[in-house]
């Protein structure tokens, strides 16, 4: 399991790879709360999202942009997400903390998550995919 | 230059039809030799997939400062037909009317100079940067009256004067914004940001007019060599986020719905005049007056600060003018000879209205509206005027800003922020941020040069130069 960023001029472009579905959709969370808010980041309040989309990029995208919904208006910042996928309805439990203006300011804040270029595919060892993060 | 690409003028390069499948109009964008040199594919390609919507007209163009984004590209321009055209939230952007302003001051640059304390005071006032609250309490009756209202809501409940409102790119407000098509969520984001900066590219930057080049048009803009003035960039904040979002996934559908081949899904859209569009276009349009009173809001803050800390009095610091950067239109543009309505989007671009426009404010009339062109951190800002040939070519259009030529990836590797911040300190520009990724983000070398890109609409002549402002010290999300 792992992400990289990718160089892209204008914006934050992820590319993850991991053995299933479920993984690939956590790692590209915690590339989305990294990219935002850093690496410093902790457990302790539960929050879930369920999502029902039309195929696996739609849920992706609208997992992440419930996750930057919630974490917005709650001020939380996740770390680590528990994530059961069922076809194509998704629901997550996602473990964070307070926003800490000292720990978590120095990310970019993430306006969109972008469908453009966005293609989970197959790979031998599982899956893998590139997503861009408007900033 | 890429291959496929065909020049036709000194600073002029179309994308001819069959560059992608299905173009309706050639691409067609201004750009010199030399900034050629820094085009991406991608960027093209994103150019000639707009040319492939429904109802596009005359060209699918961008501007010099053109680059690869999502949906259009950055720079990207296009009008389309009311009755056979459709409206895309891919050539607005997540960060709907994301623009820019430029007050004036009394002040002259010795007042300033070396003046830290006014830069903590601004990044102390004005709430930036990740997480950032607003310290006003927006009620649900407030944040509707800034969907409806923009910047005349803001001025109304005191943050600004009337003058203010004309001189903002449609008075401040779009009056076809329809709140119910506005999101529980989108509102629920808006309440606590009226009044914040943001991150990424959004700053607030004291700058000095260093050079004018049209003497006239400064005078009659109110600038003048040696003046202090502020430049405020920033936008709809989470509530244009969430807009965009929402409608996106509705435009799916109903790109599906109306049997509409999008090469990119960045690109859904629907027929202009559909439920749909109209839906977005409404939503679209309040987050766009959201931004306008932002800015506003922003813009008192400044004044508050700058009149406290240099007993100036509040109107002493007129606005110059006010643009948006991301926003769909209906505009009246001649095509064929003929008067008529469109709906232009503009995707990082400038409009540029020229003299004799009925939008531009009454005084400005014989010279074409104030074109305000940020610079990045450290490098010039530009001020220039809208022109004919704008009218008669980009649909009243031009650049919004340098572009930026290198990814924020590369530019933490290479860049670290405290060099930046003391090199741009050598130069006497004070930076304030809370990181200093922020500052490697967008730091002068990840953008072309901005001179280079407002040489090249000078030249071709969508706008025309007036003055150039140096930055003095800045606050960044």
């Amino acid at each position: 399991m792992s992400f990289e960023e990718i160089s892209h001029t204008a914006d934050i472009k992820i590319r993850a790879h991991a053995p299933t579905l479920e993984a690939l959709f956590s790692e590209t969370f915690k590339a989305l709360m990294q990219v935002i808010y850093g690496t410093n980041r902790a457990g302790g309040i539960l929050r879930e999202i369920r999502i029902e989309s039309s195929d696996n990029e739609s849920l992706l995208a609208d997992f992440l942009s419930e996750v930057l919904f919630v974490s917005e208006v709650e001020s939380l910042v996740f770390s680590d997400a528990c994530i059961r996928i069922d076809g194509l309805c998704l629901t997550a439990e996602l473990w964070g903390e307070p926003f800490d203006p000292v720990r978590h300011s120095g990310g970019s804040e993430v306006k969109g998550i972008s469908y453009s270029g966005l293609a989970i595919t197959s790979e031998a060892n599982g899956y893998m995919l590139d997503i861009i993060f408007d900033v | 230059m890429l291959e496929g690409i065909n020049r036709i003028g000194m600073h002029e390069w179309e994308v001819p039809v069959g560059y992608v499948a299905g173009m309706r109009v050639p691409g067609r964008f201004f750009l010199s030799e030399s900034l050629g040199k820094t085009l991406e594919p991608g960027a093209v390609q994103q150019l000639a997939n707009v040319a492939t919507l429904p109802g596009i007209l005359k060209n699918s163009l961008a501007m010099p400062d053109i680059h690869w984004g999502y949906g259009f590209p950055i720079g990207g321009v296009a009008a389309f037909s009311v009755d056979e055209g459709v409206i895309s939230p891919g050539g607005v952007g997540f960060d709907i009317n994301c623009g820019v302003r430029l007050l004036t001051t009394p002040l002259l640059h010795k007042d300033v100079t070396g003046r830290r304390d006014l830069i903590d005071e601004l990044f102390r006032t004005v709430p930036t940067g990740v997480g950032a609250k607003s310290v006003l309490k927006v009620s649900p009756q407030v944040l509707e009256c800034m969907m409806v209202n923009g910047a005349q809501w803001a001025v109304k409940a005191g943050y600004g004067v009337e003058r203010d409102l004309i001189r903002c790119e449609e008075g401040g407000f779009l009056k076809t914004a329809d709140i119910r098509s506005v999101s529980a969520k989108a509102k629920q984001r808006g309440i606590p940001q009226g009044g914040t900066l943001g991150s990424g590219n959004h700053f607030l930057e004291i700058q000095v007019v260093h050079e004018i080049f049209d003497p006239d048009a400064a005078k009659a803009f109110g600038l003048a060599l040696g003046q202090v003035c502020c430049m405020i960039h920033c936008g709809s904040r989470g509530l244009g986020h969430q807009v965009c979002t929402d409608h996106l996934k509705i435009l799916e559908s109903a790109t599906k719905k109306y049997h509409i081949t999008i090469p990119d899904r960045q690109l859904a859209c629907a027929p202009i005049t559909s439920p749909e569009g109209m839906a977005y276009f409404g939503a679209m349009a309040a987050a766009a007056n959201y931004a306008w009173a932002n800015r506003q809001m922003i813009t008192h803050t400044t004044r508050q600060v700058l009149s406290k800390m240099f007993r100036i009095e509040y109107d002493q610091m007129p606005l110059i003018y006010d643009v948006a950067h991301n926003v769909a239109k209906m505009e009246e543009h001649v095509l064929d000879g003929k008067r008529m309505n469109v709906c232009v989007h503009r995707k990082g671009a400038t409009r540029a209205f020229g003299p004799g426009s009925r939008d531009i404010p009454h005084d400005l009339t014989s010279l074409g509206q104030p074109v305000i062109i940020p610079g990045s951190m450290g490098t010039s800002s530009f001020v220039l005027h809208g022109t004919q040939v704008a009218m008669d070519r980009t649909f009243g259009s031009t650049c919004h800003g340098a572009g930026r030529i290198m990814s924020r990836t590369q530019a933490k590797k290479n860049l670290s922020g405290r060099e930046i911040m003391a090199n741009l300190l050598k130069e006497g520009i004070i930076v304030r941020a809370h990181s200093e990724n922020a500052i490697a983000d967008e730091a002068p070398d990840v953008y072309k040069p901005s001179d280079e890109v407002v040489n090249v609409v000078h030249e071709v002549g969508i706008s025309r130069l007036v003055a150039r402002l140096s930055p003095l010290g800045g606050i960044k999300g």
